[in-house]
């Protein structure tokens, strides 16, 4: 009696616990699955489509649209659209280096400072990205373009055209690409700064002669999960992005998210651009995946955030 | 001495980076004062432009319409994301790995991946049902969808930080559920719902991409309507809308900065 | 007591319900290019009719007709498309067949207009407009500027000055054509293979600054980001009034190679929420004075035999109503379709893409 009893209360209990669980994670659970991952399967799904004739999809299934994205068309091969690939990888891998070899200086200087500033400091770093990512932009395309003081200091040093401005340009997007992106760099690697194990710093000052080979060898790899996180933060957006290169490139800088946009938004076939779509998924998998078994590898991969 | 020579470049470094993050910003502000409609010359100083906007309904109108979905989506994110971050935490035991690759999604699909992927299903939802027409309602579904992930991560990591033992105690104290809720749940991660909605809101207001996709005739928001102007060709009113945003980040941080300040003390 | 609560409620709820219906049949919605619309005739349809009308704008046809397939097709009252995007949107079904009894006005439109290529009976469409697309240079910089393509195709014309071509790949590619004698209506395939190319190398040329839409190419050229460009002839003169300072030293010129001319109709979306006051406007903008004040307001010829008594000077002679001579070389944008415009789309996203 008492046993069924206790059974019947440790069962009321599980079932009760299965209903909390599904009451709080539900509801989120569900628009996800509605709101994000189905829609995502439909756009999959409008990639093995038929590009109707003006641009929308319709049946019957087919790898058309793959084989128009490799750049097979009704005009034999052709390397456009490797040349905008090319150039999104070119332009991500460029700026994220230029936002760890800015980002890393200044992470660890905020460090070194008294305790009370470090908040502000970072807050300051943070607050432009705040601002809406095409009012930033904007900044850039008043201060780059042709006339203003920056242009002709490059025209005097010889490094454009006469009469071109900076903008719009390769050179450009590449600016406001780091520009956009460096406080992502920033907070995870100054999270990893703070943390520095400074007897080990010590230890190692003592152990090897040069301060270059200290650095290398005791405080590059603590800092190595947050350089980690922030190079994900980085560069799977800029692999993405679509305002920058669109207001800074001027149609010269087309990157992989340009080119699925104006399928879209220039009406003109929804299935090759739903086809890149999952090419930048899977490149950003990839990225993921190779930045986790990279962590792993190099002993700090747990903090990795994703 | 080598120390010294480091430490001053990286200071004269830093301030390079500092002037580097806002001398584009100034310049917006600066140029919204242009008594001249150019971008190469500085021609006095005029408020004109801040007058035109004041007539300008649209702008108004899309400012409007940026709040209302700021608002009401990170509402409804804080709500829900709640919800699944202590669902998190109370079952973090479980094999929940689904749950956080479902979580973890939003945050590393591509915008232009989501923007595109809704507007797509939406147009077809629409045409199938008459539901979910272009405008507020699907924008501030798309921006719950980012805003949630993030809710959620926030608060579950606030639940994680607590003491177990803090919940037991709860139990003893309140008999009811609901009573647990409003006085000890509530309470203790009120800083983790604040700092989550701060979040959402920033998130919403910085967005672009997705709500471009999933906006309808009616529902610019500022930076839609910026993104227009600029494409039709720049006006001297942006400078004088955006540098209107980046006043209001500006005491927004220093607000924020004031606040945590006086938490702490 | 109860029925009377019930009665009440159902009563509350129906004047939500008409109060809605009311808000939604008193709105118009408006799709155009920008700058393309007197502010004055819209508050003077509002006073007619007691309607609000909601205007949205687009830059090029191409973002205009990927709108309405993203859902504008049942948001949108009124769009005007230009010639050549017509017969797309009449084969896409997107757009209705006009009931002609709505439009008293219809009778004002000048015979040229009555019949047109891209529409034929004008079943689906009532013109607006009509303007031509031409080079627009800063003469200062090019004080002796050949009446040619070259200006922006031949690097030893223009060595150094930046330039931009239109964002819309037909127009751009219809430019080429013609300066390689190929007329601006040019559609074999060889014709487009050899204008794709030289686009490809005047892109790779440094002072190329980008594509751009027509309206915002004005702007780039009265800032000194570019020196020549291509626009629309009202849209130049609109904002030459407007900035008469900035616009000084600029030239609108026709190329002798020719050129594009387009017409810009009004069309009702297949689905628009209000046609009754879509009829409405189209046929006030057809009313003599109305359209006249609309040509007068932005520069452009009108297709409105019963507006010209009331046109401005300016709008009788050039940029607005070219030359003989120049009017012989203008040509409508090609329609294009199906595997035709595949096959364009692909040459134009390598254009864009190298």
């Amino acid at each position: 009696m008492a046993e069924i009893s206790q059974h019947a209360m440790r069962r009321r209990a599980v079932v009760g616990e299965m209903r909390h669980l599904l009451f709080s994670v539900t509801p989120g659970a569900a628009w996800i699955v509605i709101f994000l991952v189905l829609p995502s399967a439909y756009l999959m799904g409008v990639a093995f489509m038929t590009n109707g004739p003006y641009g929308l999809p319709e049946m019957p299934l087919t790898l058309d649209a793959f084989e128009r994205l490799a750049g097979f068309g009704f005009l034999g091969w052709s390397p456009g659209n490797l040349y905008t690939l090319l150039r999104s990888l070119w332009q991500t891998l460029l700026s994220t280096t230029l936002v760890v070899l800015v980002a890393y200086p200044i992470a660890y200087y905020i460090t070194t400072c008294r305790e009370r500033w470090r908040p502000i400091m970072l807050l300051a770093v943070v607050v432009p990205s705040w601002t809406n990512q095409v009012i930033r932009t904007f900044g850039w395309m008043n201060l780059l373009a042709p006339g203003t003081p920056i242009s002709e200091l490059a025209e005097g040093l010889g490094l454009i055209a006469p009469n071109m401005g900076l903008y719009p340009s390769n050179f450009a997007v590449t600016l406001g690409l780091v520009y956009n992106f460096l406080p992502f760099m920033v907070l995870p690697l100054y999270a990893a700064f703070e943390k520095l194990d400074t007897a080990q710093v010590e230890a190692a000052q003592d152990l090897y002669a040069s301060p270059v080979r200290a650095f290398w060898h005791a405080v590059f790899p603590q800092t190595l999960p947050g350089l980690l996180a922030g190079i994900v933060l980085v560069a799977i957006p800029a692999f993405g992005m679509y305002v920058i290169p669109e207001l800074l490139g001027g149609g010269k800088g087309m990157m992989l998210g340009n080119l699925v946009a104006t399928q879209f938004s220039g009406g003109s076939n929804w299935p090759l651009g739903a086809a890149g779509a999952i090419l930048m998924l899977i490149a950003t998998f990839i990225g993921l995946f190779a930045m986790r078994r990279i962590g792993k590898r190099l002993g700090g991969g747990e903090e990795v955030v994703i | 001495m080598n120390k010294r020579v480091l430490r001053r470049g990286l200071t004269g470094f830093w301030w390079l980076t500092l002037v580097f993050l806002y001398l584009p910003l100034a310049v917006v502000v600066l140029f919204s004062f242009n008594a001249a409609n150019s971008s190469a010359s500085f021609a006095g100083f005029s408020l004109r432009w801040y007058q035109r906007l004041l007539g300008n309904e649209q702008i108004l109108s899309a400012f409007a319409n940026s709040m209302v979905l700021a608002i009401v989506s990170s509402v409804i994110a804080l709500v829900i994301g709640c919800l699944i971050g202590y669902g998190m935490y109370r079952h973090r035991h479980r094999k929940l790995g689904w749950l956080i690759v479902l979580i973890y999604l939003p945050i590393v699909l591509p915008d232009i991946v989501f923007g595109i992927s809704e507007m797509a299903f939406f147009v077809q939802i629409h045409e199938a049902t008459g539901l979910l027409k272009p405008g507020l309602g699907t924008m501030i579904i798309a921006h719950v969808t980012f805003q949630i992930p993030f809710v959620a991560l926030i608060v579950y990591s606030r639940f994680v930080g607590l003491d177990p033992t803090l919940f037991e105690a709860a139990k003893d104290l309140y008999a009811t559920p609901f009573k647990r809720v409003l006085h000890f749940m509530l309470p203790t991660i009120k800083p983790a719902l604040i700092s989550a909605f701060f979040l959402s809101f920033t998130l919403s207001i910085d967005d672009f991409v997705i709500s471009f996709f999933t906006a309808g005739p009616e529902s610019a928001t500022l930076p839609i309507y910026i993104w227009g102007a600029i494409k039709k060709g720049v006006s001297p009113e942006i400078n004088a809308i955006a540098s209107l945003m980046i006043g209001a980040v500006v005491v927004a941080a220093i607000l924020s900065l004031f606040f945590s300040r006086r938490r702490r003390a | 007591m109860k029925t009377n609560k019930t009665a009440l409620a159902l009563s509350l709820a129906g004047l939500a319900l008409a109060g809605q219906v009311q808000a939604q049949e008193n709105k118009l919605y408006l799709f155009n290019w920008t700058e393309y619309m007197d502010p004055a005739i819209i508050e003077a349809f509002e006073e007619k009719y007691d309607v609000e009308v909601v205007q949205n704008y687009f830059n090029s046809n191409p973002e205009m007709f990927a709108k309405l397939n993203a859902g504008g097709v049942s948001q949108y009252d009124i769009i005007v498309p230009s010639n050549y995007y017509i017969p797309r949107l009449i084969e896409t079904g997107l757009v209705q067949e006009l009931d002609k009894s709505k439009l008293d006005n219809l009778d004002n439109v000048m015979e040229q207009f009555a019949d047109p290529s891209y529409d034929p009976g004008a079943r689906y469409s009532a013109p607006y407009q009509w303007g031509v697309t031409g080079i627009i240079y800063n003469a200062e910089t090019f004080p002796d500027a050949p009446k040619s393509w070259s200006l922006l195709f031949d690097p030893e014309v223009n060595a150094q000055h930046p330039f931009g071509l239109m964002g819309d790949g037909q127009v751009s590619m219809g430019g080429a054509c013609a300066y390689l004698g190929h007329g601006y209506d040019c559609t074999s395939m060889e014709a487009w293979r050899e204008a794709a190319r030289l686009l490809i190398e005047t892109k790779s040329r440094e002072t190329f600054s980008g594509f751009t839409d027509g309206t915002p190419a004005l702007q780039q050229l009265s800032r000194g980001v570019t020196h020549v460009g291509l626009s629309y002839n009202g849209d130049f003169l609109f904002y030459k009034e407007e900035n008469p300072d900035a616009f000084a030293n600029m030239e609108f010129m026709i190329p002798d190679e020719g050129a594009e001319m387009w017409v810009d109709a009004m069309m009702i979306p297949s689905e628009a929420p209000n046609p009754d006051m879509a009829y409405k406007f189209i046929d006030f903008i057809l009313d003599a004075e109305i359209g006249a004040q609309l040509s007068n307001y932005n520069y452009y010829a009108s297709p409105n035999e019963a507006a010209r008594p009331y046109l401005d000077k300016v709008l009788t002679e050039p940029p607005v109503q070219p030359s003989e001579a120049d009017m012989e070389r203008l040509r409508f944008t090609p329609t294009l379709e199906g595997e035709q415009l595949q096959t364009f789309q692909q040459l134009w996203s390598e254009v864009k893409s190298r």
